[in-house]
């Protein structure tokens, strides 16, 4: 019988939730998380079933001063596990939680995390697309060479995508926003 | 105080609220949270991405200064602007205590 397996998964950067579920559900199952690495791939290793609450932040701050960062979630008993593309992992057991616990404990600081995700992951986006995509949308289409006719169509395809991504990731970050400030 | 403190911080969350409070002494993150647990008989207990992201934010707005890091907990105290919003939200709670009462006496006579 294997002992470990990996699992690719594709989390937007607006599922954390539906990612700490995936993580919790593997445990229950039996297989402990042990680390994410490139390209959505998620490694675990054969235990005994465990109910283990994973939670991510999302805090360049933090990531920034990890020692102070990591001591406090330690002392709040979560272990650390990774970062992951600005994510930072915790995990706790449900058998050493008086109820529900979270690492957030109030809708404020749940939106302010929502917050820094929308600036320093959304933002970006939305400045390429606006000085990049666009421009070159129409300095190709304005160029009669072949070269240009397919670089033309390489932007659209570009610009449609980009479009397709921002409708999606939007209407997630609309959702958030509108649920944590009631 | 200028208009955007006031904004961010009247009224105050909670939360806020007593890590304001706690850090009229010295303390680090943990200490604080094991503070609040005492003053509310362990009805309140913070969280640490909570409390990470509000003393990282009082300390960029200036409500709260690093004094010292000890064994990579790092110690926390309030500043004048700190005890400025907090005397004001002190007031703000007062305030709604006196209505409260009053309410009630009045409910009962």
């Amino acid at each position: 019988m294997k002992d470990r397996k990996i699992k690719f998964r594709y989390f937007s950067i607006v599922e954390w939730e539906k990612e700490q579920d995936f993580l919790r559900r593997e445990g229950l199952n039996g297989w402990h998380f042990t680390k994410a690495t490139l390209l959505g791939i998620y490694h675990f290793e054969k235990c005994e079933p465990e109910d283990m609450v994973y939670q991510l932040d999302y805090n360049p701050d933090g990531i920034a001063h990890k020692e102070q960062y990591v001591q406090m979630f330690k002392d709040c008993g979560w272990e650390y596990v990774q970062d992951y593309f600005g994510y930072s992992y915790f995990r706790k057991p449900a058998s050493e939680m008086s109820g529900n616990e979270e690492i957030f404990c109030d809708d404020q600081s749940r939106l302010e995390m929502v917050k820094r995700i929308f600036f320093t992951r959304m933002i970006p986006l939305i400045a390429i697309f606006f000085l990049l995509i666009i421009p070159s949308l129409y300095t190709q289409s304005t160029d009669p060479s072949s070269a240009g006719y397919v670089l033309s169509w390489a932007s659209w395809i570009l610009f449609v995508l980009y479009l397709f991504v921002f409708l999606i990731l939007g209407r997630q970050f609309w959702k958030y926003w509108k649920d944590l400030s009631k | 105080m200028n208009s955007h403190i006031q904004k961010v911080y009247v009224p105050m969350t909670e939360t806020g609220f007593y890590i304001l409070l706690c850090l009229l002494e010295e303390s680090h993150g943990y200490g604080i949270v094991q503070k609040v647990e005492a003053l509310t008989c362990g009805q309140i207990r913070l969280s640490p991405g909570t409390l990470y992201g509000s003393l990282s934010k009082m300390e960029k707005n200036g409500l709260i200064r690093f004094i010292r890091e000890e064994e990579k907990r790092k110690i926390y105290k309030i500043t004048d602007l700190g005890r400025q919003v907090l005397d004001l939200e002190m007031k703000r709670i007062e305030r709604l205590y006196q209505n409260m009462m009053e309410v009630r006496e009045n409910e009962r006579s």
